[in-house]
Order: structure tokens, then C-alpha cells, then sequence
């Protein structure tokens, strides 16, 4: 457990709404970069230099995607070349790699979302919601990959049967369907065990609560304050107009006020945060065992 | 004062004509462990789910149940879920959520505790079940004896005063299932848990039983104190074969004596009623055919790339016409040396040879037709229809040594572990193979479905069928095979013809054999124990 994750999960989900949520809904393209560049560094700082798996796809579909825009629309008042008659502009080009600087971002964000809540993370949160809910999230995360195993048992046993005469994909899929229905005759009959064992744990003799072993302590309380103040200011300057931009037809953006200068710093933090948390928490250990 | 009185209770069944349960009275006092036996069909679960009202059978009774000295059906419904606990015997089925500790709290979340009481008792529970290591795990995570002990724990954490347990270790291997009992013989004389437990593997529960309950056709047989029914169970056809080997050495006897109960016991019954002036009973040395039906030579396996070996230079091979079993602990290979046998894992190297031809050369399922059958460990995932007449039908069935037509309009999954296993058997012998492989066959078997599984087994021997068996029942393994090999980490490490296989290990063999070591020779069966005992009686 260290940085992000060592938090409650609602502060960690409060700290992901803020930093992915603004990141959503601006097109100011130094709130997108400022985005970018959190979401990757908390990124590598999570899976590490190496850990590349994954990270390539998403770099080659920032490409593609900025790429697109300038060849489909064509607004804008600077051409910068003409392809199959139609003009290639500046502000088409520039749109472009914003819009997909904002979805790449945010996608980075979700990588590190999914990473750090864990199933029964999400269940906690759930579990604030609707207790009921979570008993059901919890059980299909027991069940999807159980009824996965189980078609794999029985389409070996079946195999070994002979249940497929050849060598051929007519008779893999005849096959397949014997042992789906195989599979949801099985999954209906064992159910009544599972149906039993939790009336006789008491299921439904009275209300519900639902158990996590997570507190919010005060590092909580403190973390999710901070999220929502650094939020907050970044919604002022948008609100506000101090971070206007428009791209079309020419690029304009509202001139640097002190409110502007303090929204970037402000979401400069929040995109940063969790990277420092996390190497915080690194260079901590590093310190702790050099002195032992 | 008893804490669990039932005074003449008979039940029926919805839609049933004859009585499940006829008239049936005992009582139970706090801290007591009582053991049910009786044949299939007897009633145990039926009577062991009427002390729940929560899961109670559908159907009519008359007659009492007291619990704490109030009917059972008053009982407001918290006591009721808390206060009697139950455990069946799917391990797997039993559990409902995704992560240990949620499974733990389950049931206090049910009762609506909050947080901070569930998470004092859900950490004593761990705690005294030494689940620190797998709280954090998946359950699908965790071994069959891991996931039935998480089953016992999830439902002691609701402090019952009662936990009734039917069959808990039926589906467990030998050495999970004594962990398990002496859990809840732990838990019986640490908290005074009264228990009720169903069992068919009396070995290692008899010994721990204060009292004996036995049904035969719903009526009471018996229920008195373990070693008094003991001795009444020793000689009646019906409960025998499920006793403990000394027990049941002594049945065979009409000695004057305490009734023995472990293999210490055993032993010093043998010592007192017996010379050992005749050590050993004269035997044919066992030859077989030169005919390979299987081999195995440097075969490595594994399951996934940056994972450890799960076969390793594993060779050995089986001949025509033998029964050879397989035995060895959890994670051994065994189930995959099978499954590597009938192609449905390819290992990386090494070969594997069918009746002298390679695996590979079995083109177009060729294998699995008139020559390769494998008998999985789940029986059920071999069922593919609603009735047993649809499962079998085209399945020749003139040739079987054993007779399904009575249940044949039942629903296959609602026919016994042992009805099961031989509906299974049926359609696996339906390709006519000269080769059966069998994994874990008698599983959840009790002991008179085992011995004749072992007789039809044998029958089909004599067919010209070569048997291959896996299991953990070193029992099954003494009264049916020819030649055994112990796995060990994906190696067969010694391989030898049965005789000489028991008489040679000292942990893995027969409780005879432990019993008789030292005393007499190679003596590692029933039968054998009991013509030398009658050789040297005093």
C-alpha cells in the first residue's frame, strides 16, 4: 500500500472525479496538457518505465486521432495546404491534437482509476450507496469467472466423451452449444446451495449493512478538503471566463489574469498530486531503510 | 438441560407417499459431538435440515422441535440464523462472495451489524481459523479444504450455539478432511459447540463422537454413546463397511473386548486377542501383460509459461488388462498426468503413447472413439439433458455390470453421489474404450457405493479394460489396484505392484497396514488382517 491507494476509497475516487472531471469538460489546451502530463506521470510512477504494456496503444491512438480531425473538418482561417481540393487548416489541426490530448488523458486517468480500485474498493463505494448492491457486485465478481472454468471443465470432459466427431468448426460449434446449455443447467442446481447457504446465514431477516475494512481517518478527511478547494478554483477560472479559448475560426485566447494564473497553478497541483504522493512515499521508505 | 429436544417427529415429503422420517426422538446436551451415520436414502440430511428452519425441506411434520427449550418454529428469526449454524457438503457452491473477508462478514452483514463490531469478530475469526495469509485472496483462490474451512468460519463468526455439518468432508481430500474434523473438535471442546455432524468417513470422526445417531429407512436404529453403538453398529451389515478398519477387524471377531476405535487401538486389540506365530500369508507374485496400454516417457508439462513445472520428467507406463492406480497429494499431477493422457493438455516435451501409438497420430478424435475414456473428477459436468432416459439414450447399456432403468426419469443431478458416479460411468463406457482413465472416482462416495464401484471396476477388468486411477483414497487404491505409483511434484517416484506398495510406505497405506506393521507382514487389507488373525488365534 502506498500514495493513491493508501487512502480511503472515497477520497481516492473524490481525488479521481476532480482531476479527470475537469480535464472532461475544458478544451483550455494548457488544462489539457497539465492533464496529460499528471495522468502519465502518475502512470509510470504506478507501473513504472517498463511497464509499457498498454501505454504504447494509447500513444498510437493520440496519433491517429489528432491526425483525423484536420482531414475531416476544415475550418479555420489558416490553410496550410490543400489535399484532394480541400483545405488543411492551423485551427483544425491545433483542435485536433486537443481533443484527443483530452481523451488520451483521461483514458490515462482510468488506467490509474482501474489499478488502484481494486474490487473491493469499487464494493466499498458501493456498498455507501446501496448495501444490496454491493452483495451483488461482489457475487458476480465470484460468478463471471467461475462459469468461465466450469465451461472450460466441461467442454473438456465432454471432449474426452467424443462430443465432437471432428476436426471441423460446425461440429466445435454444436459442441459449444451442448456444453452452454450444460453449463446454465449446472449453474441453476448449484445455485440452490449457494441460495440456502446464505438463508441460512440469515440473508433478509433484517436490514442489510455493509462491511469494508477501510476507515476515513483524518489523512482522508484532509486529502479529499484539498481536492475539492483545488477543484474548486479550476471551476472559478472556468466559470469565470479567465480561461476562455476558442479555436475557430481564428485561435483567441483571454488574456493572462491573476484569477487564470491562480486556476493553472491550482490544476497544476491536482494533476501532480498523486505522482508526488507516490514518490513521497518511495523516497520515505528509501530513507527508513538506509537507516536501519 | 438439553439443548436440542426432538420428540416424535415424522415427516413426509410434498407429494411423497411413504414417511421420510417415522417417529424419531433423542436429545442433545450443550458441548456434545454426535455423529449421523446411515445408508443413503436414510433420511440424515432430511432429519439435519429440519433442525434448520431456514432451509427445512418442503413437506409435513408432526412431532417436536425444541431448541433451548422453545419450538423451533417460534424461534424469532436472528437466534434462529445465528444460533444454529450449518455447513453442507459443497465446498465450492457454499460460498457467495469474491474476497475472504467479505464471505466472513456475510453473515453479520445479513444481521446488520455495524462496521466496527464486524470488524472485531471478522479479525477473531481469522485469527483463531489462522486465515491471516488468505484474508486479502480471492475464494477461488483457495484449496477445497481451505474453502470448506472458510465455509466453518463464515458461520462460527455468528457465535452459534449449534452447528449442524452434513457431510462436510465428503468432497475433500484425505489429509483436508482430519484437518477439518479436528477443527470442529477444536471448536467443540473450546467453545462447547454442540455438533451434529452427517459423515461417511468414520475413521477420523468416530474416534472424536461423544454419541452415535443412526438411521436406517427414517427410523431411529440407534443413539446412545459412541462406543456402545460402536459395537452394535460393528455387526450390522447396513453401517459396517463405514466404520473404522480396527472396528470393523473386531466385528469380524466375537471377542470379548472394548470396542477399538484408532489404529492404536486396533493395534493393541490385535496384540492382546492374537499370536504373530504365522508373520505373513503366502501370496502370488502379480505379473502382467507385456502389452502397453499407456506410457509416459520424460513427459513436462506446465500450465503457464513463468509458472513451475506441473508434470517433470514424469515416465512410467501401465499394461493391458491392469488396474493401475495413482496416488499422491494436492498439486502432485496427478489430474494433469490424465488430462495430458487424453490430449486435452499438450505438454512440451516428452511423449506419450496409446496402446504403442503416439497422441499425435490420433487424427479426427480417433483417441476418444473404442480406445481413450476419462471419468472426470465432476461428474456432473458430464450431463448434458433433463432426464437420465435422455442422457442415456443411444448409450448401449445390455453390456453394463450395473443396472440404472429404475431411475431413469430423475433429472441426472438428482440422483445420489454414487447413482451419479455410475450414470457417469455408463456414458463414459458408451465409446467402448479398451483404456479408462478415472480421477478421483469415489469422491463423496459412501462406503457401500465405493465398494461397488470398486466390484463393477474390476468387472471390467475382466472385459479386457485397462483401468487407470487417480486418487487421494489409499483405501480404494489397496482393494482395487494391481500396481500403484506415487506422484510427488509431477514425478512418479516409485511405482510398484499394490502388495509391495503398501507394505512399504510407512505414511501412505492402509490403516490395516499401520496397524499391523511390525506385527505381521505385508498384510494391508481387511481381508487379509482377518485370515491372519485367524491363522494365529490364541
Amino acid at each position: 500500500m502506498q500514495g493513491l491507494a493508501f487512502y480511503n476509497p472515497i477520497a481516492a475516487a473524490v481525488y479521481f472525479i476532480c482531476a479527470a472531471g475537469v480535464a472532461m469538460f475544458t478544451m483550455n489546451p494548457l488544462l489539457l496538457a497539465l492533464s496529460c502530463a499528471g495522468a502519465l506521470s502518475f502512470d509510470i510512477a504506478l507501473r513504472g518505465l517498463r511497464g509499457r504494456q498498454g501505454r504504447l496503444p494509447l500513444f498510437i491512438l493520440f496519433a491517429v486521432m489528432a491526425l483525423i480531425n484536420p482531414l475531416t473538418h476544415h475550418n479555420g482561417a489558416t490553410v496550410l495546404f490543400v489535399m484532394n481540393d480541400n483545405p488543411v487548416t492551423l485551427e483544425a489541426f491545433i483542435y485536433g491534437l486537443n481533443a484527443s490530448a483530452m481523451i488520451i488523458g483521461v483514458l490515462f486517468w482510468f488506467r490509474s482509476f482501474s489499478r488502484i480500485m481494486t474490487s473491493d474498493r469499487l464494493l466499498y463505494l458501493f456498498g455507501r450507496l446501496s448495501p444490496k448492491a454491493a452483495l451483488i457486485l461482489s457475487m458476480a465478481l465470484r460468478y463471471v469467472p467461475l462459469f468461465g472454468r466450469q465451461a472450460k471443465r466441461i467442454n473438456s470432459a465432454q471432449k474426452a466423451l467424443g462430443l465432437y466427431k471432428d476436426d471441423n468448426a460446425i461440429d466445435a460449434l454444436r459442441g459449444g452449444l451442448h456444453v452452454f446449455s450444460a453449463l446454465v443447467t449446472w449453474a441453476l442446481e448449484n445455485g440452490i446451495t449457494t441460495a440456502d447457504s446464505m438463508s441460512a446465514r440469515g440473508y433478509g431477516v433484517s436490514r442489510r449493512t455493509s462491511y469494508a475494512p477501510f476507515r476515513f481517518g483524518r489523512a482522508d478527511a484532509c486529502l479529499t478538503l484539498l481536492c475539492v478547494l483545488l477543484a474548486g478554483a479550476v471551476c472559478a477560472g472556468l466559470a469565470s471566463g479567465a480561461l476562455a479559448f476558442r479555436y475557430y475560426p481564428r485561435i483567441v485566447s483571454a488574456p493572462l489574469s491573476p484569477l487564470a494564473c491562480v486556476s493553472y497553478a491550482a490544476y497544476a497541483c491536482l494533476a501532480a498530486l498523486p505522482t508526488i504522493l507516490e514518490i513521497g512515499e518511495s523516497l520515505k521508505w528509501r530513507c527508513l531503510k538506509s537507516k536501519t | 438441560m438439553a439443548l436440542l429436544e426432538i420428540e416424535n417427529l415424522t415427516f413426509t415429503y410434498n407429494a411423497a407417499h411413504t414417511n421420510a422420517l417415522e417417529n424419531i426422538s433423542f436429545s442433545v446436551g450443550r458441548g456434545e459431538f454426535v455423529c449421523v451415520c446411515g445408508p443413503t436414502g436414510s433420511g440424515k440430511t432430511t432429519l439435519i435440515r429440519l433442525l434448520k428452519r431456514e432451509i427445512s425441506p418442503a413437506g409435513s411434520y408432526s412431532g417436536r422441535i425444541l431448541f433451548d427449550g422453545q419450538d423451533i418454529r417460534q424461534i424469532d428469526e436472528r437466534t434462529a440464523a445465528a444460533k444454529i449454524g450449518y455447513v453442507c457438503q459443497k465446498p465450492e457452491q457454499q460460498i457467495v462472495c469474491d474476497k475472504v473477508w467479505h464471505e466472513l462478514a456475510f453473515g453479520l452483514e445479513n444481521l446488520g451489524l455495524p462496521n466496527e463490531a464486524i470488524r472485531r469478530r471478522v479479525s477473531e475469526m481469522a485469527c483463531y481459523f489462522g486465515m491471516e495469509d488468505m484474508f486479502d485472496k480471492r475464494t477461488d483462490e483457495l484449496s477445497g479444504g481451505q474453502k470448506q474451512l472458510l465455509n466453518l468460519a463464515s458461520v462460527m463468526i455468528m457465535q452459534p450455539d449449534v452447528l449442524l455439518l452434513d457431510e462436510p468432508t465428503a468432497q475433500l481430500d484425505p489429509i483436508a478432511a482430519a484437518e477439518f474434523i479436528s477443527t470442529v473438535h477444536r471448536l467443540k471442546t473450546e467453545l462447547s459447540l454442540t455438533v451434529i455432524m452427517i459423515e461417511h468417513r468414520l475413521e477420523d470422526a468416530l474416534p472424536l463422537s461423544d454419541k452415535v445417531l443412526a438411521l436406517e429407512n427414517g427410523r431411529l436404529k440407534l443413539f446412545g454413546p459412541a462406543r456402545a453403538a460402536a459395537a452394535e453398529l460393528a455387526v450390522s451389515p447396513a453401517f459396517r463397511d463405514a466404520l473404522p478398519s480396527a472396528l470393523r477387524l473386531w466385528g469380524r471377531f466375537d471377542i470379548k473386548s472394548e470396542p477399538p476405535f484408532t489404529v492404536g487401538e486396533g493395534r493393541a486389540f490385535i496384540e492382546s486377542s492374537f499370536s504373530n506365530r504365522v508373520r505373513a500369508l503366502t501370496r502370488e507374485a502379480y505379473s502382467h501383460s507385456d502389452a502397453p496400454a499407456l506410457e509416459f516417457k520424460n513427459v513436462y508439462f506446465r500450465y503457464d509459461r513463468n509458472g513451475a513445472d506441473a508434470l517433470k520428467n514424469l515416465s512410467f507406463t501401465v499394461y493391458e488388462g491392469e488396474i493401475f492406480c495413482i496416488l499422491g497429494g494436492n498439486g502432485s499431477g496427478k489430474s494433469t498426468c490424465l488430462s495430458a493422457a487424453s490430449a486435452l493438455v499438450k505438454p512440451y516435451a516428452g511423449q506419450i503413447r496409446v496402446f504403442g501409438k503416439k497422441l499425435k497420430d490420433y487424427k479426427n478424435q480417433t483417441l476418444y472413439r473404442n480406445c481413450l475414456s476419462l471419468l472426470p473428477q465432476d461428474a456432473q459436468t458430464l450431463f448434458l439433458h433433463n432426464t437420465l432416459r435422455e442422457e442415456l439414450d443411444g448409450v448401449d447399456t445390455q453390456d453394463l455390470p450395473f443396472d440404472l432403468t429404475p431411475y431413469y426419469s430423475q433429472h441426472p443431478y438428482d440422483l445420489s453421489g454414487g447413482q451419479q458416479q455410475l450414470a457417469a460411468l455408463a456414458k463414459v463406457l458408451d465409446t467402448k474404450p479398451r483404456l479408462l482413465l478415472l480421477d478421483e472416482p469415489t469422491k463423496g462416495l459412501d462406503a457401500r457405493a465405493k465398494h461397488e464401484f470398486v466390484r463393477i471396476i474390476k468387472a471390467l477388468r475382466s472385459h479386457g479394460v485397462s483401468v487407470v486411477c487417480v486418487t487421494h483414497d489409499v483405501e480404494l487404491a489397496c482393494l482395487m489396484a494391481d500396481r500403484c505409483a506415487m506422484f510427488f511434484r509431477g514425478e512418479a517416484v516409485s511405482c510398484a505392484p499394490a502388495a509391495g506398495f503398501f507394505a512399504d510406505s510407512s505414511f501412505y497405506t492402509t490403516a490395516i497396514s499401520r496397524m499391523t506393521r511390525g506385527y505381521y507382514e505385508g498384510v494391508s487389507t481387511l481381508d487379509e488382517a482377518e485370515r491372519i488373525c485367524r491363522l494365529n488365534v490364541k
